[in-house]
């Protein structure tokens, strides 16, 4: 080993037990130039912290005291696959379908290459760091080159492990396009998933998120996303949270002309942390960006929603842009915190946004109880079809059994 | 033999605190089973809030008296209690219920009023028939049935919809606050004839309204004058006239 675990802890400032788990780690990884890079960046911060403005009210470093198995491991269900390809990230490594569509290439790679700006997000460069095994692998690069009807489910799982990781890189060809389905199921002490998407001239990607962890669990999404000319990156995520909850995307409008909708729906209960949160650059004119996230929060849960599109002068022109974000505290005793920034430097271009938070109207519930409807069920019958608005993007193979896990949350928490 | 229903000196009060506000005053009323009465009244007279009284919105607190369905206290019964033993509100202003058809809303609600009452739920077949039936009745079209409840519909739809509602639950009593309001002719007549379908020896119906047009076509066995929270004056189908002719002011200062 050329470096020392000691030389290593020393590129953090007072490093947590967590950490110094996730050092030791990183020294025991075949030596890359790349993961180098990632592990440095991640050094600059360590586990994001309240003390840091992105993560001040999701923080990592404080939930995760040591790494350490989950005990009371998520049994959370993936999202139904049917007879189509499945890739699997567990503890043990990367799991490959043997049903793969024509039109999609997978390279095993350790590290997978990087396209993005992953070491940006203190949890991506963690993962490009900590991603690897000796003699296993953790990273995938998804080649796609031509338009893939059948969808391409990842699951990532762990059982009662401390710790999964897992890498994707994924390389939209030109006119190629992507149906991708991911279960985050945790199952793991700490998960943390990162992906990066590369997406050529008129490339469509549809990516649908379910993320449901354990109650002692910590789990990490973390997205990056670059869009070529005229492509189309459609993003839904489903989360339920878990002691924390992170998913984050970072878009990139690197080519004029191209399409990004970022929806997202979240339900926590009682001692369940979900947080979505979003960066969105406009860096070339005439892009268009739709963005709907729509949460509702029980006693003793927290939502967090943080939206920012920033729109460049020049580059940005001709920018349409519109974030909205609204959420529902269903009882007393919920929390939910929301940070939608437009930073626009650009003269011409529609930007909107809109954020609410409240409780359920009151005339509604009142008029369904008034035609039989008991309370309860009218409750939950008014957040599911408000939540509902920010799942329609959803892969049409997966998007009732999304509504079905949202609607199974909302009757048993009534 | 009792009344259907039977209000007795009920005294109420809306808001809470400081801004609580006595609206019913002593209230007694009676409307045996067969019978459609009607209550006319003034502004502020507290025709609204006798409904929602009746059918227990919160924030409207019952101070004394006593209100009874067949028989039944129903002043401690939640909302749904009371939807399910047969009370039903027409609102005034019917609620949007985003995201929610009209069909799945009302097939929703019927079937929790059967389970309530220990009763099964209705076939799919037997739903969609009895639904096409009264929708064709209201010139309410399929399409209309498959949008979310009172989203986007006119004025006149919505209480057309309200009538709809009203025709599938089959309800023992039936409250009809400002039917007619927002209605013109033509929707005015498809109402009445909607609420006259469900007359019935088994049934009551409650009758609120500003004006004695509705009660043309709606003939009530009784009208009551609603004024300061209470009952003043009570006649047949003439009382309605000699208001539309006389105004409130005039039969009011013959009853004080």
């Amino acid at each position: 080993m050329a470096v020392s675990v000691s030389d290593l802890r020393d590129k953090f400032r007072n490093p947590g037990s967590a950490e110094l788990e996730l050092i030791a780690r990183y020294a025991m990884l075949p030596e890359n130039g790349q993961r180098e890079r990632a592990f440095e960046a991640f050094a600059l911060t360590g586990l994001p912290h309240r003390r840091m403005e992105a993560w001040k009210w999701t923080d990592f470093k404080a939930a995760l005291k040591s790494v350490e198995s989950s005990k009371n491991a998520s049994q959370s269900e993936a999202l139904p696959s049917g007879d189509h390809a499945v890739i699997e990230f567990s503890a043990r490594g990367v799991t490959l379908p043997t049903n793969l569509p024509a039109g999609i290439r997978l390279h095993p790679r350790d590290p997978a290459q990087s396209l993005g700006n992953a070491e940006d997000v203190p949890l991506g460069a963690m993962t490009a760091a900590l991603a690897g095994r000796v003699g296993g692998m953790d990273s995938l690069i998804i080649e796609v080159t031509d338009e893939v009807k059948a969808p391409l489910h990842i699951v990532c799982k762990g059982d009662r492990d401390e710790t999964n990781f897992a890498r994707v890189a994924v390389i939209v060809r030109p006119g190629a396009s992507l149906d991708l389905i991911e279960s985050h199921l945790g199952g793991s002490g700490f998960s943390s998933f990162l992906i990066e998407i590369g997406m050529q001239e008129g490339g469509e990607v549809r990516r649908t998120i379910l993320q449901r962890g354990g109650a002692d669990e910590a789990q990490a999404i973390t997205g990056v996303v670059t869009l070529g000319e005229k492509s189309r990156y459609l993003q839904t995520a489903l989360a339920f949270g878990a002691k924390v909850a992170r998913i984050e995307t970072r878009v990139t409008h690197q080519e004029s002309r191209s399409h990004a909708e970022i929806n997202a729906a979240y339900l926590c209960a009682d001692g369940f942390h979900a947080d979505l949160t979003s960066h969105v650059r406009h860096g070339a004119p005439s892009s268009v960006t739709r963005q709907t996230t729509k949460g509702a929060v029980l006693k003793g849960g927290t939502g967090v929603f943080q939206g920012k599109f920033h729109v460049p002068r020049t580059i940005g022109q001709f920018t349409d842009a519109d974030m909205q974000h609204q959420a529902l505290l269903l009882e007393e005793g919920a929390t939910v915190f929301a940070k939608p920034e437009l930073e626009i430097y650009a003269d011409d271009v529609e930007c909107a946004h809109g954020n609410t938070s409240g409780a359920l109207d009151e005339n509604q519930l009142f008029y369904m109880r008034q035609r039989g409807i008991p309370l309860a069920q009218a409750r939950a019958i008014l957040t599911e079809a408000f939540i509902a608005e920010a799942l329609e993007e959803a892969s049409e193979s997966v998007v009732e059994a999304m509504l079905d896990a949202a609607h199974a949350f909302l009757a048993e928490t009534r | 033999m009792a009344s259907m229903l039977n209000l007795h000196n009920l005294t109420a009060q809306v808001g809470e605190g400081d801004e609580a506000k006595t609206i019913i005053n002593g209230l007694s009323l009676e409307v045996p089973a067969g019978e459609v009465h009607a209550i006319m009244g003034p502004n502020g007279a507290g025709k609204s809030t006798l409904s929602y009284v009746l059918t227990g919105r919160p924030g409207y607190e019952v101070l004394g008296g006593s209100a009874a369905l067949d028989g039944e206290d129903i002043l401690e019964m939640d909302p749904e209690e009371r939807a399910a033993k047969g009370l039903f509100l027409s609102f005034q202003y019917p609620v949007e219920i985003p995201g929610v058809p009209v069909m799945t809303f009302v097939r929703t609600a019927m079937n929790a009023q059967r389970k309530a009452r220990g009763e099964d739920e209705i076939s799919a077949p037997d739903f969609i028939k009895m639904s096409r039936d009264i929708a064709g009745k209201l010139n309410l079209t399929p399409d209309m049935l498959k949008r979310p409840l009172n989203v986007g519909f006119s004025g006149g739809e919505k209480k057309r919809l309200e009538i709809y509602q009203m025709m599938m639950l089959e309800p023992r009593f039936a409250i009809l606050d400002e039917t007619d309001s927002g209605l013109d002719i033509d929707a005015l007549r498809t109402v009445a004839e909607g609420v006259n379908a469900l007359r019935s020896p088994e049934r009551g119906m409650l009758v609120i309204t500003h004006y004695q047009r509705l009660l043309d076509y709606i003939k009530p066995d009784k009208v009551h004058v609603l004024a300061n929270g209470k009952i003043i004056k009570t006649g047949g189908p003439d009382l309605a006239h000699r208001l539309e002719a006389e105004g409130y002011d005039g039969v009011m200062g013959e009853a004080a």
